[in-house]
């Protein structure tokens, strides 16, 4: 299934019409209230920026035309204090400008990490089973995308919005106690820059953003197509063909890509279109309010440069309201993720499975279980029955497809088990949290994640409190310290994203060394050996051995020497 | 990639990306000749502007009388709507075009130098080079290139206005407009180790984002998932407090600049006045500088703005610079006729070749295949394997040592001519954007249909044809979504039915199969190897018991040759291979 249909997939889950963009908008604001404080700073200080170079302009314009005035009328004036002011705004606008970025960017980075702490805890109950259409790392790092397209919400939205909203009203006022008519048609002016233009430009750029993500998505994928399948597609003479695809989607993207540069264009001299008629307009009113004595002389220059200056609080708009689609598309896709609700409800009182195994041997038993995923007719798991006492060392076997993974899955509570009866030492697993059950669980499988931290972190995981003694000895048990001896810094060599850096058999090392560390009484093997090399696998499965004792195994395989170890086999179909 | 770069390498990279201006015609040019039109318009348009002011309001003229000087402003106006539009679309244009030309120049350079370059670093990294990496060019193209033209010229334009009406106003600007670059230079420098770090920082934290949401039903296994959110909350603020103290020496460059372009033009506008005061200047020269004085100094903001553009494009340059400069290996230019019985006698002669800053990867390897039937090669992981299939594939070229196919050097032969007497099947067979039917042609574009099939059908693939909902044309969409790895084996083996190229080569065909597709596959194989040469790369060895010679590589070099009974009996290390691979393998 391509990313494009999970996406609508997930979309169409939410009975509930979609959102609004109006709604939308509500709900981030509401995100960043708890940091209205630094906004509202932020926004306070632009604002004072902006108004003070306003200001600066227009009394400059008025300082000039008084003195030139005042000269030729030979008449003497107090220059001081507007030579004075002129200094002050400048100085004012100067450090308004420093503290507003400093202040706008901190702000921005308190909502950033708000951001990620609130949808990682939206997003953590619903992890695995809720996310399984995120599985793929293309889907991830859109996730990813869309919420630094959020970061910029404030700064390139909101801030300069809140501020033309403000300053307009104000900038208004200030013309018309000079001069209503001018301040009338410098008005409609600022609202062709700073409504109509915005307006024009989201509807123009309404779905380009999601057109632009499909392509570059294809891009890339040509690309890697190309750069993977080299030998074959120039062995069998193919190459021309895929340079054509590279460049044929290349060219799409930068087909949509200039289009969206034309509207900017457009609406940027659309602006000075604007900005510069209004000019000339407001030139011809000033001569005509002169002539009619309705304004002294000495305010023709500042009026004239405040009209002109007044453009400053709108200008910025059109530009910003091009993000605005993309990050409404952004949000709802975050927001529509982060509404749903758990695959797996957590019980209201759970049972205390660590009471219960004070009195009881920790037994799983599964009887007459059937299972279906969620939203899914195909049966998995069809009439299960199997018992594995507390010290016992099961197997499960059966062709890909019949359902070995599912009884990991369910083990660790990640869905509902409604149909039939899977018991924990007596207690039925609906009624047990999933943190109680994944207490008593350790999982070693080919799908295993190692973090992009050092070695010693990712040990550290499974077992916090640990002394660099116990990670020494957890690591010569899993046969992984010789290859940590060589390695450059040891247990705290970084392992980059998704432990590269290490082989297969390496990771599957420090995920054997993480379940010693974790010491839980239950051991889940899924396929622990899949993947690996013939002698890997040799060194792997020694380590294996060393982990099973002691312990209540459930074993996932087709290896032969780690089947004649088990005590029974389910072969399931 | 990461590596701090030295000053020789940043160097090299802006003249590169200077080299690259060519592809975009005069769109560039053009572009930046609009937006200096528009900056002499703007002059013009100041004069103008102060001139019908002050005849308005000092000379007392009826705004009437100045339809003429009006209507010019209004022409001038109306001009730099039209050439800020230009500007705009040019420069894009411009930029898109850089992109889409350098995009394919690097595509096509990597296909010169080959999958195993490709491999080595790393087809992900390579394909974000070509994408994000090439598009962080726009800007660099688009905003920061006409910045520095921009630059260059406008504030000497204005000051060549300037001096001539006022020496003061142009001594203001002449003695700040020195500071600005000083002071951007100063502090931009410091600003830009620290910048860098910013983004560095920036990307780690969003890479930790990520990392912990792909690896979120791990921390879940650990019970440490709930424990993380206030990590990731604790990872970002320190991320704001380092950055913020960062921030707070980067925005002192442009402090510097606004504070002098602030201060500057406010004592313009001071010294304006008093000498309009004291009659020493005419009103429509004051209103001009004062007019003009903001226009002076944006040009080093917009380059200040544009700054970041810069960095970002170099950034991707260093990286597309690693790719353009790697050499190629040496094309042969020999056409290769196949002999009339079609066997092929390869022969490796004393082969050495190491990978770039890397150990010896093939040494004195020498060998013969010359007839056609079965062969292996195996070895442990790092034993050369692949690099000897790449020498043989032409994909790259011995350091030492020669092939020779039918007595004639390897390395003189034309790659495509070569590649013709070759089929390949990988573990994970490519296909192709197009229909079922068209993914098996690309064998031999000039086979009918019917032999397309008769191949598919002799390969098993009618056997899921019926699955597919449009049958033979079904269309195959991206990385073969919805065919399975069996399914894509049989289409890679149809490619081979339908080619008949004298030599097979395959990288560890039973991979990922099904014990049905692995037993077929391996019949399938036998029967080919009946007339062809067949070369298997093997990890798992009981598929290739029965080849005629198994080569056993170990460091780089043959460690054995022979049947399996040869090697079982002469060679320890074969012995030790088989003994792991029955005790681990997989019975399914």
């Amino acid at each position: 299934m391509s990313a494009k249909l999970n996406i609508n997939h997930l979309h169409s889950e939410s009975q509930a019409p979609p959102p609004s963009d109006r709604q939308i908008i509500f709900r981030l604001l509401s995100l960043t209230r708890p940091h209205w404080r630094w906004m509202g700073a932020g926004i306070v200080l632009a604002l004072v920026t902006l108004l003070a170079n306003i200001a600066l302009l227009t009394t400059a314009g008025w300082f000039i035309s008084a003195m030139a005035a005042a000269g030729i009328a030979g008449v003497s004036m107090n220059y001081f204090t507007p030579a004075g002011v002129i200094r002050f705004l400048a100085m004012i606008r100067t450090a308004g400008r420093y503290a507003e970025r400093l202040v706008t960017h901190n702000a921005t980075f308190l909502l950033l990490a708000q951001l990620r702490q609130w949808f990682y805890q939206k997003l953590e109950p619903l992890a695995p089973a809720g996310l399984q259409s995120y599985r793929s790392s293309d889907l991830l790092s859109r996730l990813q995308s869309d919420i630094e397209q959020l970061d910029n919400f404030y700064l390139s939205i909101l801030l300069p919005s809140i501020v033309a909203l403000i300053a307009v009203p104000i900038l208004f006022i200030g013309l018309y106690v000079f001069y209503p008519t001018l301040a009338l048609l410098i008005l409609s002016a600022l609202m062709i820059v700073g409504l109509l233009l915005p307006t024009w430009v989201v509807r123009k750029t309404a779905t380009s953003g999601s057109v632009i993500t499909e392509q570059r998505q294809q891009l890339t994928t040509a690309i890697i197509d190309g750069l993977q399948g080299m030998r074959e597609l120039e062995i069998y003479g193919a190459k021309d063909a895929q340079l054509a695809q590279v460049s044929y989607y290349s060219e799409q993207l930068a087909n949509s890509q200039l289009q969206i540069n034309n509207i900017n264009a457009q609406s940027q001299s659309a602006s000075v279109l604007v900005i510069n008629t209004s000019l000339w307009l407001s030139l011809i009113l000033l001569g005509i309010a002169l002539s009619n004595n309705e304004i002294p002389q000495s305010q023709f220059v500042m009026l004239l440069l405040l009209s002109l200056a007044a453009f400053e609080a709108v200008q910025p708009l059109p530009m910003a309201f091009e993000q605005l689609s993309a990050t409404l598309s952004a949000a709802r896709r975050l927001f529509s993720l982060a509404d749903q609700q758990p695959v797996r409800a957590e019980p209201e009182e759970p049972a205390s499975l660590s009471a219960q195994l004070a009195r009881q041997p920790l037994s799983i038993e599964f009887k007459q279980f059937n299972f279906s995923y969620p939203k899914q007719s195909q049966q998995v798991l069809h009439n299960l029955s199997l018992v594995v006492n507390q010290g016992e060392k099961i197997a499960i076997s059966g062709p890909s497809g019949s359902g070995k993974s599912t009884i990991v899955q369910l083990l660790q509570g990640f869905y509902p088990c409604p149909e039939g009866s899977v018991h924990i030492a007596g207690i039925d697993i609906n009624h047990c949290s999933g943190e109680e059950l994944r207490q008593q669980l350790s999982v070693v499988s080919q799908h295993s994640y190692l973090f992009a931290a050092s070695i010693r972190d990712n040990l550290l995981l499974a077992k916090p409190s640990a002394t660099s003694e116990q990670l020494q000895q957890a690591c010569d048990i899993a046969a992984a310290s010789e290859f940590i001896e060589q390695l450059p810094q040891g247990l705290d060599t970084w392992l980059g994203e998704t432990g590269r850096g290490l082989s297969g058999g390496q990771a599957r090392r420090i995920h054997i060394a993480q379940a010693l560390l974790k010491n839980a009484p239950v051991l889940i093997l899924d396929e622990p050996t899949e993947g690996l090399d013939p002698i890997t696998e040799q060194q792997v499965m020694r380590a294996i051995w060393q982990l099973m004792q002691d312990k209540t195994v459930i074993l996932i395989t087709h290896n032969p020497r780690l089947l004649a170890t088990v005590d029974r086999v389910y072969q399931l179909d | 990639m990461n590596k701090p770069s030295s000053k020789t390498e940043l160097s090299a990279a802006k003249t590169w990306l200077k080299q690259q201006r060519h592809y975009a015609g005069q769109l560039l040019t053009l572009s930046m000749v609009c937006s200096i039109v528009a900056g002499f318009c703007l002059i013009a348009q100041a004069a103008l502007l102060a001139h019908v002011v002050s005849q308005i309001v000092f000379a007392d003229s009826h705004w009437q009388q100045q339809q003429t000087p009006l209507l010019a402003l209004l022409a001038l106006m109306l001009a730099r709507v039209l050439l800020s539009k230009y500007t705009e679309q040019f420069a894009f244009r411009g930029a898109s075009e850089i992109k889409l030309a350098l995009r394919k120049e690097l595509y096509l350079k990597l296909t010169q130098l080959g999958p195993s370059y490709v491999e080595q670093q790393h087809s992900a990294e390579l394909s974000e080079v070509l994408h994000t990496g090439v598009e962080a060019l726009e800007s660099y193209y688009a905003r920061y290139l006409p910045a520095v033209a921009f630059c260059a010229i406008m504030p000497l334009a204005i000051l060549a206005v300037v001096l001539p009406v006022d020496w003061l106003t142009g001594l203001i600007f002449l003695v700040t407009a020195p500071l600005v670059p000083l002071f951007m230079i100063l502090i931009g420098l410091k600003a830009e180790q620290l910048n860098q770090k910013h983004w560095q920082q920036l990307s780690r934290m969003s890479n930790h984002f990520l990392d912990i949401l792909q690896g979120l039903a791990q921390l879940k296994l650990f019970n440490a998932s709930r424990a993380e959110a206030a990590a990731i909350a604790s990872i970002a603020d320190q991320y704001r407090r380092s950055t913020m103290s960062i921030l707070k020496v980067a925005f002192l460059s442009s402090f510097a600049l606004e504070f002098l372009a602030t201060m500057s033009i406010a004592m313009v506008a001071i010294t304006v006045g008093f000498r309009l005061y004291w009659g020493e200047l005419d009103f429509s020269v004051g209103f001009m500088l004062l007019l003009l004085a903001p226009e002076f100094y944006l040009p080093f903001r917009n380059l200040g703005q544009a700054y970041h553009a810069k960095m970002k494009g170099v950034a991707a340059a260093q990286q597309m610079l690693q790719i353009v400069q790697a050499t190629p290996a040496r094309r042969g230019t020999k056409k290769f006729t196949a002999r009339a019985d079609q066997c092929l006698n390869i022969s490796y002669q004393q082969i050495g070749f190491a990978y770039p800053e890397q150990r010896q990867a093939l040494q004195n390897l020498s060998l013969q295949i010359d007839s056609p039937g079965l062969y292996a090669i195996i070895g442990p992981s790092g034993a050369g394997k692949s690099t000897m299939i790449d020498t043989l594939l032409g994909f790259l070229q011995p350091s030492e040592g020669c092939i020779t196919i039918n007595g004639e050097d390897l390395v003189q032969l034309e790659r495509a001519s070569w590649q013709q007497q070759l089929a390949w099947v990988p573990q994970n067979p490519q296909l192709i954007y197009g229909s079922l039917l068209q993914n098996i042609q690309l064998a031999d574009p000039n086979a009918n249909i019917a032999q397309v099939k008769a191949a598919a059908k002799k390969a098993g693939v009618d056997k899921f044809i019926s699955q597919l909902e449009h049958g033979w044309q079904q269309p195959i969409g991206e990385r073969g979504a919805g065919i399975s790895g069996g399914q894509r084996q049989r289409i890679a083996m149809a490619r081979v039915f339908l080619k008949q190229a004298p030599l097979l080569i395959l990288d560890e065909p039973s991979a990922h199969l099904d014990a049905d597709t692995q037993r077929w596959l391996v019949d399938s194989l036998n029967d080919y190897a009946q007339q062809h040469t067949v070369i298997v790369i093997a990890h798992r060895l009981q598929s290739i018991q029965q080849a005629k010679t198994i080569f056993l590589l170990n460091q780089g070099t043959l460690s054995a040759q022979g049947s399996h009974r040869e090697l079982l009996q002469h060679s320890r290390l074969y012995r030790e291979l088989i003994a792991a691979d029955e005790g681990a393998g997989n019975v399914r």
